[in-house]
């Protein structure tokens, strides 16, 4: 089953077909998991986790995001659209792809995603949670911090991930982010946003391997209206763990670079 | 030991090989796909490092001229998950490498198969385990 999961991975890179998606196997000490799925390993499955205070359990490795990472304005829920304001548009076509802040090692802030795991936390566990982290993996190592039932500062200092501030709508985590500065994109073309953008994360677990995330971007900045971008995670197999990902050690591709923001 | 330098130029639509896109900066703005080069020659480097591990390789033209390659690879944390290991390639490593070039026509390029020559099948992102070649 490996060798046959090997010789379909170097056919898919062979025609392009390498994508977020990529396939992954364990890391060593790390057994395959049983049951390989086409686009990577096997998805665990089994109804959504909860904690004891009755709260959806969200702790766990997760791989993907809640939206397109290399154009934004894929994958937007049904009735949304992105139209960006003469200024916005105006910048966009001025990005470079070597001065994506991705690619110089810097946070991808949201929404978009490194194509790395990444682990959410709640703190504590034994009663309701009062902090929700998310440690990623990539792009750089670095973490947001959700502040549950919190309140945002009256001027906060503008940052790649913001303030946010998280509620739970039913079964869902609704994450509320205000604060942010406006040096990430929101994607491969450069998409752009400005310190005005205010985001709502709207995070669902729909069963034990499976979270939808929605998110709702509002820029009166950049954008003409706010708009929704939907996506998925999937939950990593039990004995996955982050791996060491030092994006500064050794950035040498950029020099070879020098061409318009594009699609990876 | 003969070693040959060869580039093949292919059409663009034909697509002969795809740059990845699991990585922290656009491959396409700085490979160019339509062409596949084919390289042949000593590893002299192995880089285990973030954000990508690289391999530099001399290969010997017709003439027999010395060039040093740039091959660049995905993140080592995906490739450890994909099972290469920092020693799967090493110093003195004899290979044959397709890969797409950079577009600043230096000696740099995007790694798509390593053929090792005990046999072993490496590619951008994944390695086969010790017991397949």
């Amino acid at each position: 089953m490996r060798k046959q999961f090997i010789t379909c991975y170097v056919l898919a890179v062979t025609l392009g077909a390498v994508s977020l998606l990529v396939a992954q196997g364990p890391a060593p000490g790390q057994a395959a998991p049983k049951g390989k799925g086409k686009g990577g390993p096997a998805t665990p499955a089994g109804p959504t986790p909860r904690l004891p205070d009755g709260t959806v359990d969200l702790n766990g490795l997760w791989m993907g995001g809640g939206s397109n990472s290399s154009d934004i304005t894929k994958g937007l829920k049904p009735g949304s659209e992105v139209v960006m304001l003469p200024g916005g548009e105006a910048l966009m076509k001025t990005r470079r792809s070597q001065d994506d802040p991705e690619a110089n090692c810097l946070p991808t802030g949201v929404p978009r995603g490194a194509p790395y795991p990444w682990r959410m936390v709640q703190y504590p566990t034994h009663r309701a949670a009062t902090h929700i982290f998310i440690l990623f993996e990539g792009n750089i190592h670095s973490f947001r911090q959700i502040f549950m039932n919190g309140k945002h500062p009256e001027d906060p200092d503008p940052t790649w991930y913001g303030h946010s501030t998280g509620n739970w709508d039913g079964d869902t985590l609704v994450v509320d982010t205000v604060g942010y500065n406006d040096k990430f994109w929101f994607d491969y073309l450069g998409h752009p946003h400005t310190e005005k953008l205010h985001t709502i994360e709207r995070y669902t677990r729909t069963d034990l391997g499976n979270m939808t995330i929605d998110v709702t971007i509002d820029d009166p900045g950049a954008y003409t209206k706010p708009f929704t971008t939907t996506g998925r995670a999937r939950l990593q197999p039990a004995n996955y763990e982050l791996l060491e990902y030092i994006c500064q050690e050794n950035n040498i591709d950029l020099v070879h670079v020098n061409a318009p923001a594009q699609l990876p | 030991m003969k070693l040959k330098l060869s580039m093949i130029a292919v059409t663009a639509g034909l697509l002969m090989m795809g740059l990845p896109i699991a990585a922290h900066h656009s491959f396409a703005a700085e490979y160019d796909s339509s062409k596949k080069l084919e390289l042949k020659g000593v590893v002299t480097k192995f880089e285990w490092t973030n954000p990508h591990a690289h391999f530099y390789m001399d290969v010997t033209d017709a003439n027999g001229k010395v060039a040093n390659w740039n091959l660049e690879l995905a993140s080592p944390n995906m490739m450890q998950r994909n099972g290469w290991t920092r020693h799967s390639l090493k110093e003195g490593d004899h290979v044959e490498v397709v890969a797409a070039p950079a577009k600043d026509n230096t000696t740099t390029a995007s790694a798509t198969t390593i053929l090792k020559s005990d046999g072993t099948k490496l590619t951008f992102m994944a390695a086969p385990p010790p017991d397949v070649k």
